[in-house]
């Protein structure tokens, strides 16, 4: 067998075990990596941190533990914005029904971490609600779209007492009688929601935001440039984007648009981000070796047959 | 008919207050109404068939285009008399826009359980009939009667008066934490798991069959080869570097235009992005295409035909 | 950690590894985990079908509510109750001689879906058609490159910022040569790719020819940057089961790290 033969013949299980390999080893190393967050990811930033404080935001969580690594730190980036500037959510899902489950853990592990370092708790009924998950997306939009109250109507949520309440009774929705009485709706997903949201949520007066995992990062793009979405996170790129302005928040030189935008330096910021990011560059090379690998071995075996 | 819609608070033919006799009675009177439409329907002539499928599709239809194309109503306030026989149809389409909405999601609702219909049938036939693998079909209904029974059972008590108490696990029984146990610890590990398997799939892919074999496979390879290394932070920061190095760090060297993130922000925005949004738009016209299509049921397959 | 939270670690290791030896080959503990997988995903949706969905959307509205807590009670509307019986017309899809009748929910369905893609295609593409119609004309040739302000606005002084807005609003309005070539990249970009395709009619003639084959070759530059997106992705979940194994399991869980 000539050497571009033995090249393009590696069997599959070597393959596998060496991304094992480099998918797990770099985990237990901390390895600090320089990063410049996109545009998009800033915008993203620059939009949550100047929503006024008090105010409600939509969030339409779909996403579930099978796209954890993205989705996950997407959704603790937001809900850690949110949780620090005491801006109230209103959490919904159409497109997994464990969608509203695992948004509704993922709040618990924040919590904890709060409760951990003597922070107020992000309470259930004060501060954020959940109203449930509907089975059709694009009813679903809709319906928020024309009418609100409509959309949830007859939802119920836990207030302190234990009882079950009509969601507008909480103070997260008491005031809200429009879509556009969000000040945002941020829409975290692993799916086409995103698209169902624009096509039918985007023009009726709320502005939207989406964080995306990097299968829909590129037709989620176009929405930003055309200014149908105020900002846009997308993969893991999009998380540890989110993690470093959490940490750091944004300075001139990163986007003359917004100037100076503070962080919150010294807090729980690290996440899935700071995590995976580092291992992924190690995943990323093994591919782009494998590739060369590959093409190495059959120009050798063209050479070779010529 | 026009109170049907307005979900109207004072009581009327097409509501009842909740729990009384007459409800109950008027609800069994509706659902003889439905069963004696379907009896009507099955012993309907073939040659209505077809009339029928695309009259209910148009009338579905007719709403939502209705919906877009009728002027909507101005500040409407809440007690409100229409003016003329447009306001009039605007006020009742509004009105009736959440309700439709809602038969969307409990139409489809009802339609999911045609899937679990479905594995149930082809599961229980091949216990019965103890074919091959008959064990692993005992596996899933065992797992899916498990899982409907603790989930219930769940949710049962978390309506109760400790339904918000059980967000802190301390305060779990048995059950939840039988349904933690499954729904987390299994449902989700699982979840996540299958979705990764991808991954590996992709490295071997990448290693097999992504060649420079043509002007095409040469252009997406350099692309892809591109947008992987702009997501690495610190091939990012090195490349960078090294282009500083050239210019003496002058902001306002045009040289800055090799810098990894410009070339990728410059592929991204121009190309990529019009590429996509390309792509988009034959999608886009196929999708209004087809709507149409089948809303006046013009589509081969549609109609009550066999 | 306690010991619950150990036992459900272990167990989701166990299926994880269980679905991973697919890898390897086709084996029956493999087949195993996947319909424990299969049943319980099956059962969950079973659960959130009522739960999430018909008890409030379809139940309540029928059968209405008692006032409660400072909730308004709602009456029931009985009508609702129509759309139990054609929601099951969906099962006569089994049904050989009746199953036309499946096919009455599924048009109001479908009806109701087509009803909406009007005012879909225009939210969703409006804006971006506009967005597409950039100026492929410079307006200015003082520079070949886009300037930078003379004064960056974090260095100038309270009287210098009416200046530099202005500045920056006037170079923000032109349309300098290099961007005029980049939007015309982007215009041929996208119509190239428009024009790969035309499959309605036969292509003839050099200049549309060559338009759908520029326009395949750019369609391979969507592909690869999708690809590479999605190959973050792919390679993030498989990071997130490495770190779920390793260090949420083995260094937290068993060996209390």
């Amino acid at each position: 067998m000539s050497l571009g033969e033995k090249l393009m013949s590696i069997p599959k299980w070597v393959l596998y075990l060496i991304l094992i390999v480099i998918a797990s080893v770099p985990l237990f190393i901390k390895i600090p990596v320089p990063n410049t967050p996109l545009e998009p990811a800033i915008d993203l930033y620059g939009t949550l941190m100047n929503i006024p404080e008090g105010s409600t935001v939509l969030i339409a969580s779909d996403w579930t533990k099978s796209t954890r690594g993205e989705s996950n730190g997407h959704f603790d980036s937001l809900m850690k914005i949110l949780m620090r500037r005491n801006i109230k959510a209103c959490i919904y899902s159409s497109g997994d029904p464990q969608a509203p489950q695992v948004a509704r853990d993922a709040i618990g592990v924040l919590n904890m971490e709060r409760k951990a370092k003597g922070q107020k708790t992000y309470d259930r009924w004060n501060d954020w609600i959940t109203v449930g998950y509907f089975p059709n997306a694009e009813a679903c939009a809709n319906a928020i779209a024309n009418n609100v109250r409509v959309a949830f109507g007859g939802k119920t949520d836990y207030s302190p007492d234990g009882s079950s309440r009509d969601v507008f009774q909480s103070p997260v929705l008491k005031d809200i009688r429009k879509v556009s009485d969000f000040k945002l709706m941020m829409v975290i997903t692993a799916s086409k929601t995103s698209n169902i949201t624009i096509e039918r949520v985007y023009g009726k007066g709320v502005d939207l935001a989406m964080m995306v995992t990097g299968v829909m990062g590129p037709e989620s793009l176009p929405y930003y440039s055309s200014g149908q979405v105020k900002g846009l996170a997308v993969g893991l790129k999009g998380v540890y984007d989110m993690e470093q302005m959490l940490e750091g928040g944004i300075t001139p030189a990163m986007s003359s648009k917004w100037g100076t935008v503070p962080g919150f330096p010294g807090e729980a910021n690290i996440g899935n981000g700071t995590r995976y990011y580092p291992t992924l560059h190690f995943c990323l090379a093994l591919l782009i070796l494998a590739v060369i690998v590959g093409n190495v071995g059959m120009a050798l075996s063209r050479k070779k047959a010529a | 008919m026009s109170q049907l819609f307005l979900q109207a608070q004072n009581l009327n033919i097409w509501n009842g207050e909740n729990g009384t006799p007459m409800l109950w009675i008027k609800i069994l009177f509706g659902l003889a109404l439905g069963v004696g439409l379907i009896f009507a329907l099955m012993a309907a002539p073939t040659q209505t068939r077809r009339p029928v499928v695309a009259f209910v599709t148009f009338i579905a239809g007719l709403f939502y285009v209705l919906y877009f194309f009728w002027p909507r109503p101005i500040d409407r306030q809440p007690g409100e008399l229409p003016n003329d026989f447009v306001e009039t149809v605007s006020f009742y389409i509004d009105d009736a826009f959440g309700v439709v909405t809602d038969f969307t999601a409990i139409l489809s609702g009802f339609l999911l359980g045609l899937g679990i219909y479905s594995l149930l049938h082809v599961h229980v036939k091949r216990i019965v009939k103890t074919s091959q693998n008959w064990f692993f079909s005992v596996v899933l209904l065992v797992s899916m009667f498990t899982m409907t029974i603790v989930g219930y059972w769940d949710w049962i008590t978390r309506r109760g008066e400790a339904g918000a108490s059980l967000d802190d696990p301390a305060n779990w029984t048995t059950v939840n934490r039988m349904k933690d146990l499954m729904f987390d610890g299994m449902l989700q590990a699982m979840d996540a798991a299958m979705f990764s398997v991808i991954a590996f799939y992709i490295l071997s892919a990448a290693y097999r069959a992504f060649r420079v074999r043509s002007v095409e496979a040469t252009i997406l390879l350099a692309t892809a080869l591109i947008v992987i290394l702009s997501l690495m932070g610190a091939v990012e920061y090195l490349w960078n570097g090294m282009v500083d190095n050239i210019t003496g760090g002058d902001a306002g060297s045009v040289m800055n235009n090799l810098k990894l993130t410009e070339i990728s922000k410059w592929l991204r925005d121009t190309v990529q992005q019009a590429a996509i949004r390309g792509i988009d738009f034959g999608v886009g016209i196929g999708a209004l295409a087809m709507g149409l299509r089948l809303w006046l049921s013009l589509e081969r397959g549609t109609g009550g035909g066999n | 950690m306690d010991f619950y939270t150990k036992v459900k670690l272990a167990i989701g290791v166990v299926a994880t590894i269980g679905l991973y030896t697919v890898l390897y080959r086709e084996n029956k503990f493999y087949r195993f985990v996947e319909h424990v997988f299969l049943g319980l995903a099956s059962g969950w949706a079973l659960v959130t079908l009522w739960t999430e969905t018909l008890k409030e959307k379809w139940w309540d509205r029928m059968v209405g509510t008692v006032a409660a807590n400072g909730d308004p009670g709602i009456p029931g509307y009985w009508a609702f109750v129509l759309l139990l019986p054609i929601g099951l017309m969906g099962y006569f899809v089994f049904s050989r001689k009746h199953n036309w009748l499946s096919r009455v929910p599924i048009g109001i369905i479908l009806g109701l879906w087509s009803g909406q893609q009007v005012q879909v295609w225009f939210n969703r593409y409006g804006p971006q058609m506009r967005d597409s119609m950039r100026p492929i004309l410079p307006t200015s040739t003082e520079s070949i490159f886009v300037p930078s302000a003379p004064i960056a606005p974090e260095n100038a002084t309270p009287d210098q910022l009416t200046q530099v807005a202005a500045e920056a609003a006037r170079i923000n309005a032109n349309v300098y040569p290099t961007e005029a070539l980049t939007n015309l990249v982007y215009v041929f970009t996208l119509l190239a790719v428009l024009s790969y395709f035309l499959f309605s009619f036969e292509i003839k003639g050099r200049m549309l020819r060559g338009m759908t084959t520029s326009g395949r070759w750019l369609l391979m530059i969507g592909f690869g940057a999708i690809f590479g997106s999605t190959v973050m992705m792919r390679f993030t979940l498989l990071i997130d089961r490495m770190y779920f194994i390793w260090i949420e399991f083995l260094k937290q869980g068993l060996l209390g790290g």
